[in-house]
C-alpha cells in the first residue's frame, strides 16, 4: 500500500517541497508546517489542474522525506484523496464501475494495475507540487510576498472551483443513500 | 564551602607570615576584622581571589610585599603565598598559591608565573590534586564568575548593582548561578551526553561503527560530525549575539532616558515612546494574525481544496446503480459451505461450472469480505466531516488577510511617524547627537535580529539533514549485528538524555522561582518600600515598584537600594544552597549543594543605622558563615547586632604603609 511506510520526495520535487516548507519570516512561518501537509495537498491540486510530473532523480538534490508514523497519523486523509482521484480521473478508466472498483475493492492490493494507479496518484502530486511551487514561492522575496500569493492563491480557487458550491449541498448529497 | 584558616606569606602589605583562623562554629559564624580605611581590608579580601583565581583587582598586579622587593638583592628571590583551609562537599582541602620574585642581576624583578596547589585529605593521608585539575578543581568549588559575589568589595558595590542589574551578561554567569543552586549535576550529565557535540558520550559512538561493512556508513559519520560541529558554532554565536543585543538595548535604553530629560525634546521622546510601544503591540498581533492564518491554512486547505471533488463524487456515486449487490448477513464462508456441500439452501444441486455455482460464485464479489459497500460508507462520512471542516474557512481566510494587511499598514505607519520625530529631534542641537548614538544602537539591534534570524533558519536546515543523515545511517548499521549493538547503545543514550532535559527544565524553572521568591523575602527585609525583583532566564535582576495601578516599569536604583539588591540576590543564592544540601529524599538529591560563606569587605558605609541592624541580623541567618571587613566606627553597630553570633575578632595592627599584621582581639 501507498500510504503506510515512509515517503521520500526526490529530486527538484524534493527541493520544491523544502521551499514550500521553508521559514519565510522571523517568526519561523512556513506556508506549509510540514512536509506531510504538502503530500496532503498536493495530489488535490495536481488533478484540480491537470498536471502530472515524471519522478526526477537528479542525484544531486537530497531527498527529503516523511517519517513512518507522519503517514500513520495521516493515512485516513491520504487515502481518502487517493480514493477521490480514483473516482473521478475518467482519463484514466471511462467506466464508472471499474472507477469504483479501483478507488475501494483493489485499493492497497497490489496488483499490477493498482500499482499503476498509485504511480499515476504520484505523477498527481508531483504535478501539484509544480503547482504550489509556481503559484506560491516561485516569484516571492519578501515574507508579505508570500501571504500575497497564498491569498491569490485561495482567490483563484474559489473563483474557479468552490464559487457556486456550498456546504449545505454536498451535506445533502452525503444524506443521500448511495 | 567553608572557609577555616588564611595563610598570608609576604602578601603585600602583610609582610612574613600571618595566619587569620575563621569562625566555623554553627551559632557563632561570624568572623569580625576590624580596621580603619587603608589598614589592609581590601588587600585581605582580595587575598582570596588571588589564592583562587591569580588575580586582584588592583591596578598593581604585583603582590609582593614593597619592603621586600626593595631589599631583593640581585640573584635571590622571594616567595608570596597565600593558602587558604577549606572545607569543600565534605572534603578538605588547603589551596595554595605561590609565586616566586626573582632579582636577576641586571637588576630588573622577574616574576614567575602564579603557581596553584592543592592537597585534600583522603583516608587520613595528604594528598596533592593532580596538576592539570586544580582549576577544574576551583571552578567546581567556586567559579569566578560568581566568586565576586562571595568575596565582595565594599566600594565597588555600586559598579556591582549595575552589573546584576545590566543585561547582557554572559551566558556563564547564568550558568554559575544555575550551578550553585544545586542544578550542576544535571548541566554535567547532559553536557555529557550531550548528541549534537562530537565529543559526548552519543558524539562518541560516532567512532565505534565498523565502518567496514559498508563505506556509505563512513560518509554519513563523516557528515554527522560535520553537521554538529556546525550546530556548536551557531549556538556560540547565538549567544553571543543574544549578549551583543542586550548591551545595545541597555544603551538605547539609557539614551532613551537621556533624552526624555532634555528639556526640548520631552514632549517628542514621549510622543515617540507612545508610538514605539503601539508599534511593537501592532507588530506581535501581526505575528500572531499571521502565524494563526498558516495553521489554519495547514489544517483545512487539503479539504477545502477538495469541495469540488467531493461534490462531483458524491454524485455520480448517487447516480449509478446500487453498487453493492449485498444479501445481508451472508458472509464468503457460508457461500463456501455450500459450494463444498455441494446442495444449495433451496435444494438444487451445486457442480463446478453449473448454473447455480457460477450464481454463488459471483455473490461472494458483494458480501464480505470482498463487499465495497463499508468502503463506499467510510468514505461518504469522509467527505461529509471534510465538508464541514472545510466551512467558512474561505471566509475566515479573506478575513484574516484582510486583518493581517490592516496591521501592515498601521506598522508603516507607525515607523514613519517616528522617523519624523526623530528627524525632529536631530534638528535640535543638544539631542542631535544622542539621537544619532541611538540610531547606531537601534541598527546593531536590528542587524544582531536579522543575523540570529538567518543562523535560525540555517540551524534549522542543518538540524534537518542531521536528523536525515542518521535516520539513513541507522538504516545501514540495522543490517550489521555489531553495529547493531551500537544503534542500540546510542538510542538508549538519546533516550536518558531526553528524560534528563525534560528534567532540568522543570527543576531549572521551579529553582528559578524559588530563588526569586527568596530574592524578594530577603530584599523586603532589609529595604522596605513597594518593590518587587524578577529574575529572567538569563538570572538577569530587574527591579519593579508598585505604583497605585499596579507593576511599573524598572526603575532607577538608589545606593542603598542597590546594596539592598546585592545583598538579596547573595543570600538568596546562599539559603537556597543550604536548603538543597539539607534535602535527602531520593529526586531532591539530583541537586547537589552546598554551604556557602559570605565575605563582604565594608559593605556598610552606604547603610543608614537601620539598614545595618536589618543586614546584620538577617545574614547570618542565612549564610553558614560570614566574614566581615569593618570600619571600627562601623564596626561598632555591627558588633552590636551581630553580638552573639561573632566567633572571631582580629584587628588590624598598620605600621606603615608596606607593614600591617593581624591581631586577634
Amino acid at each position: 500500500m501507498l500510504f503506510d511506510k515512509e515517503y521520500t520526495f526526490y529530486g527538484i520535487h524534493a527541493e520544491k517541497v523544502r521551499k514550500l516548507t521553508f521559514q519565510f519570516d522571523k517568526k519561523n512561518n512556513s506556508i506549509f508546517l510540514s512536509n506531510v501537509n504538502v503530500y496532503k495537498t498536493a495530489p488535490i491540486i495536481g488533478f484540480l489542474y491537470q498536471r502530472k510530473a515524471e519522478l526526477d532523480k537528479t542525484p544531486e538534490i537530497k531527498p527529503t522525506k516523511i517519517f513512518l508514523n507522519e503517514m500513520l497519523n495521516h493515512l485516513n486523509d491520504l487515502k481518502y484523496s487517493y480514493q477521490l482521484i480514483m473516482l473521478l480521473d475518467t482519463k484514466n478508466e471511462s467506466s464508472f464501475e471499474e472507477r469504483v472498483n479501483k478507488a475501494f475493492r483493489y485499493y492497497g492490493n497490489e496488483s499490477e494495475q493498482t500499482l499503476a494507479d498509485e504511480q499515476l496518484f504520484e505523477q498527481y502530486v508531483r504535478g501539484g507540487i509544480d503547482v504550489l511551487y509556481e503559484k506560491l514561492i516561485e516569484n516571492a522575496v519578501n515574507p508579505e510576498d508570500y501571504l500575497k500569493n497564498l491569498y491569490d492563491f485561495m482567490e483563484e480557487i474559489n473563483d474557479r472551483y468552490n464559487s457556486v458550491i456550498t456546504d449545505d449541498s454536498i451535506l445533502e448529497l452525503c444524506r443521500l443513500e448511495i | 564551602m567553608l572557609l577555616k584558616k588564611m595563610k598570608l606569606l609576604n602578601f603585600r602589605q602583610f609582610i612574613g607570615e600571618q595566619t587569620v583562623e575563621f569562625a566555623t562554629d554553627e551559632n557563632k559564624n561570624v568572623t569580625v576584622i576590624m580596621g580603619e580605611n587603608g589598614s589592609g581590608k581590601t588587600t585581605l579580601a582580595q587575598a582570596f581571589t588571588w589564592c583562587l583565581y591569580g588575580n586582584t583587582d588592583f591596578d598593581d598586579k604585583l603582590v609582593l610585599n614593597r619592603n621586600l622587593e626593595r631589599q631583593l638583592l640581585p640573584g635571590n628571590e622571594c616567595v608570596v603565598k597565600v593558602e587558604i583551609d577549606l572545607t569543600h562537599g565534605k572534603t578538605d582541602y588547603t589551596i595554595i598559591r605561590e609565586q616566586v620574585y626573582r632579582r636577576e642581576l641586571t637588576g630588573k624583578i622577574k616574576v614567575e608565573k602564579p603557581e596553584l596547589k592543592i592537597k585534600y585529605k583522603k583516608d587520613g593521608q595528604q594528598e596533592f590534586v593532580r596538576p592539570y585539575e586544580v582549576d577544574f578543581i576551583v571552578k567546581q568549588i567556586l567559579p569566578m564568575e560568581l566568586s565576586r559575589y562571595f568575596f565582595f568589595d565594599g566600594e565597588r558595590i555600586g559598579n556591582m548593582s549595575k552589573e546584576i542589574n545590566k543585561k547582557g551578561r554572559s551566558d556563564e554567569f547564568a550558568q554559575a548561578v544555575r550551578g550553585l543552586v544545586g542544578l550542576n549535576a544535571l548541566i554535567k550529565a547532559l553536557e555529557h551526553l550531550k548528541p549534537t557535540s562530537r565529543h559526548s558520550v552519543i558524539g562518541s559512538y560516532n567512532k565505534d561503527y565498523d565502518f567496514n561493512s559498508d563505506v556509505r556508513i563512513t560518509q554519513y559519520t563523516k557528515e554527522i560530525e560535520d553537521y554538529q560541529d556546525k550546530l556548536e558554532k551557531i549556538d556560540q554565536r547565538l549567544n553571543e549575539i543574544e549578549n551583543e543585543k542586550q548591551i545595545a538595548q541597555s544603551k538605547c535604553d539609557e539614551l532613551n532616558i537621556k533624552l526624555s530629560q532634555l528639556p526640548d525634546t520631552e514632549r517628542l521622546q514621549k510622543e515617540k515612546e507612545k508610538l514605539q510601544a503601539k508599534l511593537e503591540q501592532t507588530q506581535n498581533a501581526y505575528a500572531s494574525a499571521v502565524s494563526s492564518l498558516l495553521k489554519q491554512f495547514n489544517k483545512s486547505a487539503a479539504s477545502y481544496f477538495s469541495q469540488s471533488l467531493i461534490k462531483n463524487a458524491l454524485e455520480s456515486l448517487s447516480k449509478s446503480e446500487k453498487l453493492d449487490k449485498g444479501i445481508p448477513d451472508i458472509h464468503a464462508r457460508t457461500i463456501e459451505f455450500l459450494i463444498n456441500r455441494k446442495i444449495c439452501i433451496c435444494g438444487t444441486k451445486i457442480e463446478v461450472g453449473n448454473e447455480a455455482y457460477n450464481e454463488l460464485k459471483k455473490t461472494l464479489e458483494y458480501i464480505p469480505p470482498q463487499s465495497i459497500g463499508n468502503s463506499i460508507a467510510q468514505f461518504v462520512k469522509e467527505s461529509e466531516s471534510r465538508t464541514r471542516y472545510a466551512g467558512d474557512f474561505f471566509d475566515t481566510f479573506i478575513n484574516q488577510y484582510a486583518t493581517i494587511r490592516d496591521y501592515e499598514n498601521n506598522i508603516l505607519q507607525f515607523q514613519s511617524d517616528i522617523d519624523v520625530i526623530e528627524k525632529q529631534m536631530e534638528g535640535n542641537e543638544r539631542a542631535a547627537g544622542v539621537v544619532q548614538e541611538l540610531r547606531r544602537y537601534k541598527k546593531v539591534i536590528s542587524d544582531r535580529q536579522h543575523e540570529r534570524d538567518e543562523l535560525n533558519q540555517k540551524k534549522g536546515s542543518i538540524k534537518t539533514s542531521l536528523d536525515r543523515a542518521i535516520t539513513e545511517r541507522k538504516e545501514l548499521t540495522l543490517r550489521d549485528e555489531r553495529n547493531k549493538k551500537i544503534e542500540v547503545y546510542r538510542t538508549y543514550a538519546l533516550r536518558v538524555f531526553e528524560e534528563l532535559s525534560l528534567t532540568y527544565k522543570q527543576k531549572e524553572s521551579e529553582t528559578r522561582k524559588n530563588l526569586e521568591i527568596n530574592i524578594n523575602e530577603i530584599f523586603k527585609s532589609i529595604y522596605n518600600g513597594g518593590m518587587s525583583l524578577t529574575i529572567d532566564d538569563r538570572y538577569n535582576i530587574q527591579v519593579f515598584v508598585k505604583d497605585e495601578i499596579g507593576i511599573s516599569n524598572d526603575v532607577e536604583t538608589s545606593t542603598a537600594q542597590s546594596i539592598s539588591i546585592i545583598f538579596a540576590f547573595i543570600a538568596g543564592i546562599i539559603k537556597m544552597a543550604r536548603d538543597n544540601s539539607k534535602k535527602t529524599d531520593d529526586i531532591e538529591t539530583v541537586l547537589d549543594t552546598e554551604p556557602y560563606p559570605l565575605v563582604m569587605d565594608a559593605p556598610l558605609s552606604a547603610f543608614d543605622k537601620r539598614r545595618i541592624k536589618a543586614v546584620c541580623t538577617v545574614l547570618p541567618n542565612i549564610a553558614e558563615q560570614i566574614i566581615i571587613f569593618i570600619k571600627d566606627t562601623d564596626g561598632e553597630i555591627a558588633e552590636e547586632h551581630l553580638g552573639s553570633k561573632i566567633g572571631k575578632r582580629y584587628l588590624f595592627d598598620k605600621k606603615n604603609e608596606f607593614e600591617t599584621y593581624l591581631m586577634p582581639r
